[in-house]
């Protein structure tokens, strides 16, 4: 770390320079005395003893959050010797803003005095925020001289996609061997009534359908449906995307795709994650907490990937996409090779539910407002209507979002029926 | 904060020339000089404040080339120390701009103005009196002499300002800032 000089001295120069030299010209000796001050001042600029030094302390009040939410970052700052002046400087990550407090500060400590310095950030788009340490910059007499450094050490923040509740995620047509939430077709023990059967040696009197009973004058049990779970695999399109940083169709996507791994696992369905583009990552399906902060991991890191080489679902090992398992692809169907991958996984009997995340509001949103993009924006909708038609009558399963209204309502509007449901006759 | 205490500066710099002369051309170029210093201090720019300042020590000189008043040398160590703090708080001002400041900062800063303008005055008045004792020494000498002690000075002074702005000094950087 070394003094430089700053461009204050070629302004007090300057100065000296003309009252100078007017003096000379003139013959005046007020002129020379003029210039005496700003050459005092240069000479009191000058900075011979080594930069002070800093001892610094960073405190991060987290270092997972969710979009939106806010982190504290909190710096000590110790001296060791005077610092008659220091400027701090955070640079901020794209996405961040500062919340409260600044992140550019300026302090003056004494020789042993501590001083903390405080701002709250809050981020608005999911990413890993590196916070890299502030620059420093020491400031000598009159602002003639400063000297910098830097704070190194680099800490990340995972700010994972924000989470909406779901109510009606898609319903699974088949269900696993553990209990869950879902109303399996076997008949067994649950809460859901299914058949009336006679009553046979063994039943619970509790089974007994009284109503039925009386109606066919022999004793007659209800059966019921086993609540059982099932296995959801998340099948995240990374092929293209559209729309301005951080508010993206992937974007939208991811942040569909951590919902509804949200909401399976809290209904105790094994969720498992396969990022489809440039790079084919999965996560195995598993289920509980861990399994949600194992996805939200994975989806922080998804993003486009340019390649030539184009890599096929069967890929994939089993235990990462077992058969029975529901298919949640989220895509904006704007990449053939998805749209290819989502039928063959139908055909090969898959339960393939296709979220289409519309590409026309996040680039709506990313150009300036005028009457042609509104035109054009209109056509696309309704282009892009007439393909997830055609989609329908090839037999996909496809629920239209547009990525910026609550994904719940979206899937409310494209309910699937029940498993199955037993009428008494 | 600093932006008021810059246009006050400001204000007093100006009003340097237009004491010693209030008529044309010497308000003409204070003018100027206050119009083209307002911008600077309104973007807090140090070079357009100092082109300025600059054109306030040119009126300064016309007044006095004019009115051949006579010499003061008081009047001009505060003009002198006006420019040095003016010039310090515009460059301070657009530094601090949207910072928080932690305390003491503004009244450490304002000590060391204090500490400077003090140091220049009394330079000023040093180099006065020296000039007062020196100038029947000089007077009547050939013109040689006078030349060639003016053109020591003018290098002694160059040498000094290269020497000034070129010092720097290393110091070790470890994981301390």
């Amino acid at each position: 770390m070394r003094w430089h000089p700053t461009a204050l001295n070629v302004s007090l120069l300057t100065l000296a320079g003309w009252a100078l030299f007017l003096g000379v010209v003139t013959g005046r000796p007020d002129l020379i005395v003029v210039a005496v001050p700003l050459v005092v001042a240069l000479a009191a600029g000058r900075r011979t003893s080594r930069p002070p030094t800093l001892r610094v302390g960073r405190d991060v009040s987290t270092d997972r959050v969710f979009e939106d939410e806010r982190v504290t970052v909190t710096y000590t700052l110790r001296a060791e010797v005077d610092v008659p002046l220091v400027e701090l400087l955070e640079a901020l990550p794209p996405r961040t803003h500062v919340e409260a407090g600044r992140h550019h500060a300026f302090f003056r400590l004494r020789a042993g005095e501590e001083v903390a310095w405080a701002f709250t950030l809050r981020c608005s788009g999911r990413q890993r925020l590196r916070l890299g340490g502030p620059h420093l910059r020491f400031w000598g007499a009159l602002g003639l001289a400063a000297a910098e450094a830097r704070y190194r050490a680099p800490q990340t923040v995972a700010v994972y996609p924000h989470l909406t509740p779901v109510r009606y995620p898609p319903r699974p047509l088949r269900t696993q061997t553990f209990v869950g939430n879902h109303v399996s077709p076997a008949q067994g023990e649950g809460i859901e009534p299914g058949d009336i059967r006679p009553f046979a040696p063994g039943d619970h009197v509790r089974h007994v359908n009284w109503r039925a009973t009386l109606r066919l004058g022999t004793l007659h049990v209800t059966q019921y449906h086993r609540e059982r779970n099932a296995d959801v695999v998340l099948l995240l399109d990374t092929l293209s995307e559209m729309g301005a940083p951080g508010a993206t169709v992937v974007d939208a996507a991811v942040r569909g795709a951590a919902t509804l791994a949200a909401a399976y696992l809290g209904r105790k369905d094994r969720v498992g994650l396969i990022e489809y583009g440039g790079q084919l990552r999965w996560v195995r399906p598993g289920s509980g907490r861990a399994q949600l902060q194992r996805v939200l991991d994975t989806l922080l890191d998804a993003s486009v990937v340019f390649t030539y080489v184009t890599r096929d679902l069967e890929l994939i090992p089993r235990r990462i996409l077992p058969p029975q398992a529901l298919v949640v692809a989220l895509s904006p169907l704007l990449d053939a090779r998805f749209v290819r991958a989502a039928g063959d996984l139908t055909a090969r009997g898959f339960d393939v539910v296709v979220i289409a995340v519309s590409p026309v509001e996040a680039v709506r949103a990313a150009v300036p407002a005028s009457p042609a993009a509104d035109l054009a924006a209109r056509l696309w909708a309704l282009e892009r209507r007439a393909e997830l038609d055609a989609h329908r009558r090839r037999g996909l399963t496809v629920v239209d979002w547009d990525g910026v209204s609550p994904l719940d309502a979206a899937l409310l509007a494209a309910q699937r029926p029940r498993l199955r449901r037993a009428r008494v006759r | 904060m600093t932006r008021l205490a810059a246009a006050v500066l400001l204000l007093v710099l100006v009003a340097f020339p237009l004491a010693v002369l209030p008529l044309a051309p010497v308000t003409w170029l204070a003018g100027a000089a206050l119009g083209v210093g307002g911008v600077g201090v309104a973007l807090q720019s140090v070079g357009i404040v100092t082109t300025g300042a600059a054109l306030a020590v040119i009126a300064y000189a016309l007044g006095l080339v004019i009115a051949h008043p006579a010499p003061d040398p008081l009047t001009a160590g505060a003009l002198g120390a006006t420019l040095v703090v003016l010039l310090a708080v515009v460059h301070l001002g657009g530094r601090v701009q949207g910072a928080a400041l932690g305390a003491g900062v503004m009244a450490g800063q304002a000590r060391q103005w204090a500490g400077v303008v003090a140091a220049g005055v009394l330079a000023a008045s040093v180099i006065t009196l020296g000039g007062t004792a020196l100038g029947p020494v000089l007077r009547g000498r050939t013109l040689p002499v006078v030349v060639a002690a003016a053109a020591l000075g003018v290098l002694l002074a160059g040498g000094g300002v290269f020497a000034l702005v070129t010092a720097r000094e290393d110091a070790a950087a470890g994981d301390r800032a």
